[in-house]
């Protein structure tokens, strides 16, 4: 097809034809190119493919560089995937917005109406225009939350509503998303990305800014909690493993909120709590993502490990706001679709603009005959939904699926709700080069704001990959677009920082992380010291294993025996003759275990994602990149180890270089200094110990201290100052004792005595040192009153002051670990149900 | 008849508890037929921001926190309360025939029937089943007033079924207990309820105590009373009717109530969270019902 299209610099103009009934995004009725869509066209067109390949590769670099990602559940072994951001934006003209905006309105308006029927006086239900059914045997109905009330004008504070566009134009609700809306974090990305790849083009289409809107939100949570003047406010996050962790933290970060988790907030008094560094903080306001079912044990669902235990009665007795409610899940009950016109003339004494899908329950006897004998043409969903359950649809299944969905419909017909099979309208997207037709649907979302809500100008448009896919989830592995609400008119910039009289208490908090975040950090540290010193290690040892100087058996042995110490695994068994050494040190339990700490390390940097700059998450990308290579056998003699083995020191390196150059210097930053402090002098005086602690004959005991020289990064300095012959006392000097040398373990107990002294302390007038400073001193005396020759001494073979005093070093950094994680870490129990079984129904 | 009622629930763990969050149901609600005078709710180790709120079935339900660790945990209830028969002179040959309560279950009048329907559904512990429908359906014909015919499914539980406290744990299914023909009163409860339900009719679980009388010249044991339940079900106009299948007989001034709900699980008298506690805690109830 390809080769019949004439030459052209840019992209080629749309000679698509949109497939069957659907509607197209770009073109009205007479074919032509809709007049809002005109700009972005002709400039596309002047762009050509290799700048445009730029511009997609510049984007993907910003996510990444963002970390927005998206957890895929089906995927164990690496669910994050790059947020997908397609290049042509949506667009819609400010003309029609106005129309769809107000429909939105409408239908916010009355779920918030319909809300507070449900947990209030189900005036609906008594007077017949829900049928009892369609509420009582909903799974999202808690009756737990009926007659929980929210301070202020709304129930509903953040309401999503997923649409799409018919044939004749117009829109279509397809469902509505109440609990724990996700999205408008994606959305506000995508709209950082364009903007930075398309600035021009941005700029001159004059599309309708997001940050009113997400001032809109802040000030309405801050207005949640009349009390306070600093109100505490947290995200609630399910954590790093959740789809949309990515937005969680964004959100967070963007809003000035605390990002929580489940461990991170305790019930005590009738209060809710966040545990940090200098004890529990009120928490005034939750935004929650999570849903209802799983926010609390005591009272909803039993085994979750992602809620509070007592959260639902301290909302209740109105210490704490949780937005969106919790039962209003309810509201996601698609029956409701059903009778939502009955619904809006009850409650607003008119038929709502926005039409909804057309829905058939199977509640309902008419409705599941119609079902049952229509399979083929409807999508068929569960009115709750749960992870592993899906919406089917008849069109696409096989016969014996339709028979399995029956018998489901048959057995629960409550449970079940149909809908037509309606084609989306088409959106032009970039698919190798040129622009391809693709399904779309548009998420908007509302937040209530004094008297009414306000609507998000745009929203979250996603796009299916295929052009018949029938079900747009990003889940399934839909794309985004940016959506562009286009005005005439330029619009007046809003910038987002907040009016003064509405501070929260974090933008005043520097220094109070949840202490989760912290105890992250100070393993982050830990972890990537450690890893950084196996691979220095393993760097080290290969070089001298596979030199040209041949090694004596002793000096291999002792090399083998600090990696399997330094990696936990069992020492490698690797012949003197055997050429193919690239492949023993490149294969087995070493490179897992270098694994290993690695990931654990990426674990605590996404747990302290927050604080990490988008610099310093850029390095982390790498690292994640780098750890399948690592695994994965080499074709042998294609790759040394060094290949594989440098850039990963590289990036270990600037990793601390960063977190030391753009770390602002809280209780987090030190947290970590103090983590990769300790488990360096650890990792150290275990070297020290292994490499030097025999006795060798010259010029084995010159080279092995050149193995220990070079590890440590101490080679080049020694050399400078004492020439090249090794000599062991001076050697050991460099590494032990030299309170300049950056790698020494001096070096490394001053620095963590300087980071110990800032730790926040009970106040009291004794003079005492707190234990953590008690042990460093001893250990810093220790190592300052050595004497060189005394620890050089041969005592039978061995040097044994020198591997006691090692010993009792290690000993002493552990008893450091261990007391600051009893000081400052959080230790839960394991909670447990007082009476057994759950009965949920879930 | 006035009743001094009192409930004690003990746990006994293997391990500290350091912390733990309660929800008590165990405050007699005051209803047509009974009033609840007093009523206190106490705990060792002492409880913390213990609260009484109404709960969505409009029974009294008990929150609290304890902070100091334990191993050791004691709930007592104290209630007075006063009973009194239900609706006076029901008779079980009149009133609502099955069809008629049927008919009217479908098609409701009023909005007090349409609320009752949400009784008629499946819950979290009772599903409807062919075999609890073809249990009792033989006994529900279509010219029998509904009491009547309740009272003879009451009947048939009590003779084919076997009170055996060690035959089940709150957890058992339904089918298990249908197969074995054993079980406790919650059992029985569960039971008719399910086959009620299986039928098109609306039920609730009640929980509460009963007043056991001790034999002829004998002291009543205290303690040796424990709590008990029965169900409720509905005729569309006349309201609910209590039934006891475990002693056989409609509820009557013996039976105390505390709460109300779809099943067992929506009225839990002791529920919460624990932090520790180890593995297998032992748990002990006692409840005496003394006449005052």
């Amino acid at each position: 097809m390809s080769a019949e299209l004439p030459q052209q610099t840019g992209l080629n103009t749309l000679d698509y034809n949109v497939p069957g009934l659907a509607g197209d995004e770009v073109r009205g009725a007479d074919g032509e190119i809709k007049p809002h869509w005109a700009y972005l066209l002709d400039s596309l067109k002047s762009i050509t493919p290799e700048a445009l390949d730029e511009r997609q590769q510049k984007a993907m670099r910003l996510l990444r560089d963002d970390g927005a990602s998206y957890n895929v559940y089906t995927d164990d072994i690496n669910p994050a995937r790059i947020w997908g951001l397609d290049l042509v934006p949506n667009i819609i003209g400010s003309d029609e917005w106005g129309d769809i905006e107000s429909g939105l309105l409408e239908r916010a308006e009355l779920l918030n109406l319909l809300l507070r029927d449900l947990y209030g006086p189900r005036q609906l239900i008594r007077t017949g225009v829900i049928p009892p059914e369609g509420l009582f045997a909903h799974r999202g109905f808690l009756r737990a939350c009926h007659g929980i009330k929210m301070p202020g004008d709304h129930e509903l504070i953040v309401h999503a509503v997923d649409m799409i566009r018919r044939e004749d134009g117009s829109m279509l609700v397809l469902s509505d998303r109440t609990q724990a809306p996700s999205g408008m974090g994606y959305a506000l990305e995508n709209r950082t990305v364009m903007s930075r790849v398309f600035p021009s083009l941005f700029r001159d289409s004059h599309v309708h800014r997001l940050a009113a809107f997400f001032q809109q939100l802040r000030a309405k949570l801050i207005s949640l909690c009349p009390h306070q003047s600093r109100p505490r406010i947290a995200v609630l996050t399910p954590g790093p493993r959740n789809e949309t962790y990515f937005e969680h933290a964004y959100l967070a970060n963007y809003l000035g909120f605390y990002l929580v988790q489940s461990d991170d907030l305790v019930v005590r008094n009738g209060f809710l709590w966040m545990k940090s560094l200098d004890g529990l903080n009120r928490v005034d306001v939750l935004l929650r993502r999570v849903d209802d079912w799983f926010c609390d044990p005591v009272e909803l669902r039993s085994d979750s490990r992602l809620g509070v235990a007592g959260l639902l009665d301290v909302v209740r007795s109105g210490n704490l706001v949780v937005a969106n409610p919790l039962g209003s899940g309810v509201l996601e009950n698609p029956v409701l679709m059903k009778y939502l016109p009955a619904i809006s003339k009850a409650l607003l004494g008119r038929e709502l603009r926005l039409p909804s899908v057309e829905t058939w329950w199977c509640g309902e006897r008419k409705d599941r005959e119609y079902v049952l004998t229509h399979l083929e043409q409807l999508v068929v969903k569960p009115t709750f939904r749960m992870t592993g359950q899906f919406a089917v649809s008849g069109a696409h299944a096989t016969k014996e699926q339709l028979a399995e969905l029956k018998a489901r419909i048959e057995a629960e017909p409550m449970q079940y709700i149909a809908q037509p099979l309606l084609p989306s309208s088409y959106l032009p997207t970039l698919k190798d080069q040129s622009l391809q037709p693709r399904p779309a649907i548009l998420r908007s979302y509302a937040i209530a704001g004094t008297g009414s809500y306000s609507i998000m100008p745009g929203g979250l448009t996603r796009v299916g990959l295929e052009d018949d896919q029938f079900i747009i989830s990003s889940q399934t592995g839909a794309s985004s677009k940016d959506t562009w609400v286009v005005a005439s008119e330029p619009e007046r910039e809003v910038s987002n920082l907040p009016s003064g009289d509405e501070q929260t208490a974090r933008d005043t908090d520097l220094v109070n992380l949840p202490s989760r975040v912290l105890e992250n950090l100070f393993w982050l540290g830990r972890y990537a010291e450690r890893a950084e010193a196996a691979l220095r290690i393993l760097r080290t040892s290969y070089s001298f294993l596979n030199g040209e100087e041949p090694l004596t058996p002793e000096l291999r042995a002792y090399l083998l025996q600090v990696i399997a110490e330094a990696t936990s695994t069992p020492v490698m068994n690797v012949p003197p003759t055997d050429s193919d050494m690239t492949r023993q040190l490149l294969e087995g339990p070493v490179h897992n275990a270098i694994g290993n700490m690695l990931n654990s390390m990426l674990f605590c940097a996404d747990e302290a994602k927050e604080l990490l700059t988008s610099d310093t998450y850029r390095v982390i990308n790498d690292i994640r990149d780098t750890i399948p290579a690592l695994s994965i056998s080499q074709p042998s003699g294609m790759m040394s180890p060094e290949d594989v083995l440098n850039p990963l020191v590289t990036a270990l390196m600037a990793l601390s270089g960063l977190s030391h150059e753009s770390m602002v210097r809280g209780y987090g930053w030190r947290f970590l200094e103090i983590g990769r402090r300790l488990e360096r002098a650890m990792q150290s005086a275990a070297l020290i110990s292994g490499l030097l602690g025999p006795v060798l004959p010259e010029p084995e005991q010159s080279r092995i201290t050149e193995a220990l020289l070079l590890i440590m990064e101490g080679l080049i300095s020694y050399r400078r100052r004492h020439g090249a012959r090794i000599a062991l006392q001076t050697g050991l000097d460099l590494v032990l004792l030299d309170p300049s040398n950056p790698r020494s373990i001096m070096y490394q107990l001053e620095k963590m005595q300087v980071q110990l002294r800032e730790m926040p302390n009970k106040k009291t007038y004794l003079h005492e040192l707190p234990a953590v400073e008690r042990v460093l001193v001893e250990a810093l005396s220790r190592i300052r009153l050595l004497s060189l020759s005394e620890t050089c001494a041969d005592d039978s073979g061995a040097r044994k002051k020198l591997k006691v005093t090692m010993q009792e070093q290690k000993a002493a950094m552990i008893q450091i670990s261990n007391l600051i994680s009893d000081r400052y870490f959080d230790h839960r129990e394991q909670s447990q149900q007082l009476v057994s079984g759950q009965w949920e129904g879930l | 008849m006035r009743y001094r009622i009192r409930h004690i629930t003990e746990y006994k763990y293997a391990d500290r508890v350091s912390y733990c969050y309660n929800l008590a149901h165990m405050t007699p609600r005051t209803t047509g037929r009974q009033t609840c005078h007093t009523s206190r709710v106490e705990a060792s180790p002492i409880a913390v921001s213990g609260h009484l709120r109404e709960d969505y079935f409009g029974n009294t339900a008990f929150h609290f926190e304890i902070q100091k660790p334990h191993r050791e945990l004691v709930i007592t209830a104290t209630s007075e309360v006063e009973t009194r028969p239900q609706t006076g002179g029901i008779s079980l040959d009149m009133g609502l025939t099955c069809a008629e309560v049927l008919r009217q279950m479908r098609n409701p009048a009023t909005g007090d029937v349409l609320l009752a329907r949400e009784y008629q559904m499946d819950s979290a512990m009772i599903k409807a089943a062919p075999e609890l429908k073809a249990f009792a359906e033989d006994l529900f014909e279509p010219d029998r007033p509904l009491l009547n015919a309740v009272s003879a499914l009451t009947d048939r539980i009590f003779t084919e079924f076997e009170y055996s406290p060690l035959a089940t744990t709150i957890a058992t299914p339904l089918s298990e207990v249908m197969a074995s023909r054993k079980g406790v009163c919650q059992d029985f409860a569960h039971l008719q309820i399910a086959c009620l339900r299986s039928l098109g009719f609306a039920a609730k679980y009640v929980s509460g105590y009963i007043e056991t009388l001790p034999p002829e010249g004998q002291e009543k044991m205290v303690g040796a009373d424990a709590t008990h339940a029965w169900l409720s079900v509905y005729s569309p106009e006349e309201g609910w009717f209590e039934f006891d299948p475990t002693n056989n007989t409609m509820a009557g001034e013996q039976h105390i109530i505390t709460a109300w709900g779809r099943d067992f699980y929506d009225v839990t008298p002791l529920r919460g969270v624990i932090f520790g506690g180890g593995t297998d805690p032992v748990m002990g109830v006692s409840v005496d019902v003394a006449r005052i």
